[in-house]
């Protein structure tokens, strides 16, 4: 399984005719009889492209888990799909410095719940208070 | 750090009862999706089948929904739960369902073929064990996998395309052979036209020729006899001439040829000043100046430098590169 993409200079999205222009240029007839098998065709594009997703895919994944030089990943497929390594953080990591930080947040609503029900219940108290005083005072001034 | 929002998969990880057993789950599923004519259905039984001994506690459907939509982030995440829990035993076993998942009583399809590998070098197996494996539970050796970038797949596959190919070009070279035998034809009748009219003229002309020749013929007789003592003279002179003009070539040949024996070593400096520019220099650069030029014009130019790029980058840069190669030896050759 070769990279018929990248050895013409494409990308996967590319138009009928812009395959037929890249084939027209391009000067090893044995890759352009391939190519044009395989990417000439409506159907054998479809179902050249659906693998060419999956290992797209899968070469995605050994960069990113330092698998590029597995002993199963040899050949054309190791040579056109390889990527360089990656250096997102590892998924497991990321996953539990998430669920961490929401452990730490939980714990302080937790630990913090006590006084702010209490500011809060003031707040509302002060509320009502002002308001009744206001309306007290706006009916006293109106005798 | 940004807070995202948990994804499908990390929410069934968190929930699970048994990480190791949901993130298998995902990748077996994974595998299923890419089994060709299978109902959906049907995956969904045979997932429940496989894993009916796991002790994950939640729904497949939403699993079978994260495999479809191809999570690279959620594959990602459950291949590395597997990877950090998993014992040599335990990696054998799910390489084992795997397989089973991936060919029972069908062939093993070629997305399968290299998610199989990713599971085996994830799981550090290795080609011969697996291999063993494959063999013990489908009975069949385990082929290098096909490759649909070429032409002799789909010959294979699908030879009604080439059978129609090849019938297109036949036709195509048919109707180009009528056309030029058209062409052929046309041009023949011409020619034969041609000739014809060619034939009426000269017998025309013949039948002048004979009146005028019969007239003069006579003339011509007494002239003659004057006529053929003067040639005689004449002839004589020519081949005087001839003689002396054939020596006088046959000298100059050889002067020639001396010449450009001479000259051979350094043919026309015009090729030196072409192989100077190819190097980027000017005319009189001495031979360290050529070969500093040359190096760094074969650093530049060197196809293993292109190695990542096209075939077509590569075969420009080999171009480029045996250019400035030959012109570097014709100047190392001849200053």
């Amino acid at each position: 399984m070769r990279d018929l993409y990248q050895r013409l200079t494409l990308t996967p999205d590319a138009s009928a005719q812009d395959i037929k222009s890249a084939l027209a240029r391009c000067p090893n007839s044995a890759l352009r009889q391939d190519a044009e098998t395989a990417l000439g065709d409506a159907e054998h594009r479809d179902a050249y492209n659906k693998l060419h997703k999956t290992v797209s895919d899968i070469g995605q994944l050994r960069a990113r888990l330092g698998l590029t030089h597995g002993a199963h990943w040899q050949g054309d497929v190791a040579n056109d799909f390889s990527l360089p390594p990656d250096n997102a953080i590892s998924r497991h990591d990321e996953l539990i410095d998430r669920v961490s930080l929401a452990v730490s947040l939980y714990n302080r609503w937790r630990r913090f719940k006590g006084p702010w029900l209490l500011v809060t219940l003031f707040a509302i108290g002060a509320g009502i208070g002002l308001a009744f005083g206001l309306t007290l005072g706006i009916g006293l001034g109106m005798r | 750090m940004s807070i995202a929002r948990f994804s499908p998969f990390e929410l069934l990880l968190l929930k699970s009862r048994s990480q190791v057993d949901t993130a298998t789950l995902l990748l077996l599923a994974w595998v299923l999706v890419h089994r060709q004519q299978v109902s959906e259905g049907q995956r969904r039984r045979r997932l429940a089948q496989v894993t009916a001994q796991f002790r994950h506690g939640h729904e497949l459907g939403p699993v079978m929904g994260i495999a479809h939509s191809q999570d690279l982030q959620a594959i990602q995440l459950a291949a590395e739960v597997v990877r950090k829990e998993c014992s040599s035993e335990r990696s054998l076993s799910i390489l084992h369902q795997a397989i089973t998942v991936a060919t029972d009583d069908g062939e093993l399809s070629l997305s399968n073929h290299y998610i199989l590998g990713f599971l085996a070098d994830l799981l550090n197996v290795t080609p011969a064990t697996f291999n063993i494996l494959f063999h013990e539970l489908t009975g069949k050796p385990l082929r290098p996998a096909e490759d649909p970038s070429r032409d002799a797949y789909w010959q294979v596959h699908d030879p009604e395309y080439h059978a129609h190919k090849a019938n297109t070009a036949k036709q195509k070279a048919d109707e180009a052979r009528a056309k030029a035998e058209e062409r052929q034809r046309a041009n023949a009748e011409q020619q034969q036209q041609n000739q014809q009219n060619k034939q009426r003229q000269k017998e025309k002309a013949r039948r002048e020729k004979t009146k005028q020749e019969q007239a003069k013929q006579e003339q011509a007789k007494q002239e003659q006899a004057k006529q053929k003592e003067r040639r005689k003279r004449q002839e004589q002179t020519q081949q005087q001439e001839r003689r002396r003009w054939q020596q006088e070539q046959t000298r100059q040949e050889e002067s020639r040829r001396q010449q450009r024996q001479r000259e051979h070593p350094s043919s026309p400096p015009d090729r030196t000043t072409r192989a100077l520019a190819v190097l980027g220099l000017t005319p009189g650069a001495n031979r360290a100046d050529i070969r500093r030029a040359y190096r760094r014009m074969a650093q530049l130019h060197h196809p293993d430098r292109f190695y990542s790029g096209s075939e077509h980058q590569i075969a420009l840069a080999s171009t480029r590169f045996q250019r400035v190669k030959s012109a570097y030896d014709y100047l190392m050759q001849n200053t």
